[in-house]
């Protein structure tokens, strides 16, 4: 019994020292210089639980799609383990980078698993505004939060957490930065060379192909400007721009363009065929970041997808869907099924696929002084279909490099709307990532 | 005759103190930090029951308008980077994206600090000094920004008269609202003649109880290229730290 007393205090003790490991007198303040001391490695990254639970639809397209041939449910949950690992080293000039993701899944009574090299590259840095990187890098392009249609040489952001880290591609850039006094006050140009090849960016586009592309960046009269271009036999040749200006203290204005070249637009006919049209098309959002006097933080941006699925094509897609389930259900016969998730496939399962988008998200500082807690709400809506997502989240940090972030996102829309025949009614997420 | 001899010299003497106290505001920035520097900092956000987040910062200047900071720790906040130019501010999140622009009243940090103070420039920069009283030990300047864009309005600046060096500065709203105050403590001696305070406090009506402190380590005189003070160099602000 008193064994038991003594590990009970001694777990309370472990309890309390953990939760105030933090809290020492206001006044205890000290500067160790060793926390400054420059090393030539890094090493960091996170551990992260990630469990999942999916409110699914079961008169939605892509939930029959998924599940036709399975036992009918109305909810799904999923577990998820993440380890990001990342270092560097530098010597001189010099320097080795890496990240890699690895993840743990377990999913209707599935285990599935995973190891991404996010990045990996060398670089050199000869003179202040000169360097050159080689091997797996993310070149992220374009001033847009949710949208980056101007993003030519790096994979799409995930819009349900545009602030995610990507998986680079592999090629060589090199940086080249003048600064000025006047009106022009930066001037910065980066090239970039991406091959492809059956076995190196394989998911780029066309293989055994050089590409080329190049962006210009220049801060003038307190504007960022950028001009990009991107042209190589993988994909069509295209060319962007993007600004950001603040306009007060507490606004900021941007926009991004790309005018893409023989883009092969998709037209979905009543009978489930796919057929394309070649046009020059354009992709374009607008968009803005406000802070209130009460610390709310808005973001709001306009997406215009010039080589988006219509509104027509993809009611015939969904009509579709709907008599390949009914030949299943009738005859057992899945084959247009089968046909109808081939063709979803780079039309409309995937991100944002259709013309015009509106996104939005508030998000409020510790509110009522409640340190660290950041509550925000986020939506994307559909302005062709009127359909839409709502996605509110609480954010918080309890101790230093724990954040814990609970969110629910709830799609609302009629039948045969992008939101409304997603395989979800509702989705609820917690995260708990763990930062060393 | 008196009155026109009145009206001349009060005509005469606003000019003149206010000349001074410009002056008085150079020295003053000229005494906190070197027009070009390097330094580290350690910020410390208080909450009421005494829990506190800290966050260790690279940061350089140049001249009048460049600044830029890396965060060093947390290991969340590590490679963080902010960028000033003018009114121009950028955040740049290592994996996350290219550099965004912030507002100078947004707070990288959480906390009673926010953009602008921890980008700052020279005083003498942002503000005009329009009085100053002679309190006996200190001055009190009337700061008042030169543009819309500065994060504060208006400030009453407190200046040790032996030291040249603010003690406690009050930032306002352009009603005079007080929106917080910095407590300058612990004179310290860096070395190559720079003797400043090595703790600035500061707290907030706005946030009740919450206590903000940023300590000095390292000030050193040093220049850079212009080319450090751009978006492309934000993610290689680490390049530039040296061993200590």
């Amino acid at each position: 019994m008193i064994t038991q007393i003594f590990s009970l205090r001694r777990l309370l003790l472990s309890f309390l020292i953990f939760f105030y490991a933090g809290v020492l007198s206001a006044e205890d303040f000290a500067f160790d210089l060793s926390e400054i001391e420059k090393k030539p490695y890094s090493f960091g990254g996170f551990i992260e639980f990630r469990p999942v639970l999916f409110g699914l639809d079961r008169e939605a397209a892509f939930y029959r799609l998924r599940y036709f041939d399975q036992d009918q449910k109305n909810i799904r949950d999923e577990y998820n383990l993440g380890l990001r690992l990342e270092g560097s080293y530098e010597k001189g000039a010099a320097g080795v980078y890496f990240r890699t993701d690895s993840t743990l899944g377990y999913d209707d009574q599935d285990w599935n698993d995973d190891t991404v090299l996010g990045e990996g590259y060398l670089s050199l840095k000869p003179a202040t505004g000169f360097s050159v990187n080689a091997g797996k890098r993310v070149v992220p392009w374009g001033k847009g939060y949710a949208f980056n249609p101007a993003a030519f040489v790096s994979r799409p952001k995930d819009i349900d957490d545009p602030t995610e880290a990507l998986e680079g591609f592999y090629l060589i850039d090199a940086d080249i930065i003048k600064s000025y006094d006047g009106p022009l006050k930066t001037l910065a140009f980066t090239p970039v060379i991406l091959p492809v090849t059956d076995d190196l960016n394989d998911d780029f586009g066309e293989a055994d192909h050089l590409n080329f592309a190049a962006k210009l960046y220049l801060l003038f009269r307190d504007t960022d400007l950028d001009f990009m271009f991107f042209t190589g036999a993988s994909r069509t040749t295209r060319y962007g721009f993007d600004f950001s200006r603040n306009i007060g203290t507490n606004f900021e204005v941007h926009g991004e363009a790309a005018w893409i070249t023989d883009f092969e637009k998709q037209n979905i006919d009543s009978q489930g065929r796919l057929t394309t049209e070649t046009a020059d098309i354009l992709q374009a959002l607008f968009g803005i970041r406000y802070l209130t006097a009460n610390d709310i933080t808005y973001i709001v941006e306009y997406y215009h997808n010039g080589g988006g699925i219509e509104v027509d094509d993809a009611e015939n897609f969904y009509e579709f869907v709907d008599r390949a389930y009914d030949r299943f259900l009738a005859a057992g016969d899945s084959s247009q099924l089968a046909r109808a998730a081939q063709l979803s496939r780079g039309t409309l399962a995937a991100s944002r696929p259709m013309r015009d988008y509106f996104y939005f998200r508030a998000s409020i500082k510790e509110p009522f002084d409640i340190l660290y807690v950041t509550p925000a709400i986020t939506s994307i809506v559909n302005l062709n279909d009127q359909s839409l997502s709502l996605t509110p989240e609480l954010a918080y940090t309890p101790i230093t490099n724990l954040d814990i972030r609970l969110r629910g996102a709830f799609l609302t829309g009629a039948r045969q709307t992008e939101f409304g025949e997603k395989q979800n009614d509702y989705r609820l997420e917690l995260r708990v990532r763990y930062y060393f | 005759m008196a009155i026109l001899y009145f009206f001349l010299a009060l005509f005469l003497a606003a000019p003149a103190a206010a000349i001074d106290a410009n002056q008085l505001l150079k020295q003053v920035d000229r005494n906190l930090a070197p027009a070009s520097y390097e330094m580290y900092r350690k910020l410390i956000n208080i909450e009421p029951n005494g829990r506190k987040k800290e966050f260790v910062l690279f940061s350089v200047k140049k001249g009048k308008d460049k600044v830029a900071a890396l965060f060093l720790s947390p290991a969340s906040d590590k490679g963080r980077s902010t960028l000033r130019v003018e009114d121009n501010m950028w955040l740049y999140i290592p994996n996350v994206a290219k550099p965004v622009r912030i507002t100078s009243l947004q707070s990288v940090v959480g906390g009673v600090f926010n953009n602008s103070d921890i980008l700052q420039l020279d005083y003498a920069d942002e503000y005009d000094a329009i009085k100053l009283e002679d309190q006996g030990k200190e001055y009190l300047l009337h700061l008042k920004a030169r543009t819309k864009t500065v994060a504060y309005d208006q400030l009453r600046m407190w200046v040790d008269k032996e030291k040249v060096s603010p003690t406690r500065i009050e930032c306002l709203t352009e009603a005079s609202m007080l929106i917080k105050t910095l407590y300058f403590k612990d004179i310290k001696d860096f070395g190559a003649g720079i003797v400043r305070p090595a703790v600035v406090e500061t707290d907030s009506p706005l946030y009740k109880g919450f206590k903000s402190v940023m300590m000095f380590a390292n000030v050193r005189v040093r220049d850079f290229p212009d080319e450090v003070f751009t978006l492309t160099f934000m993610p290689k602000l680490e390049s530039l730290r040296q061993g200590q």
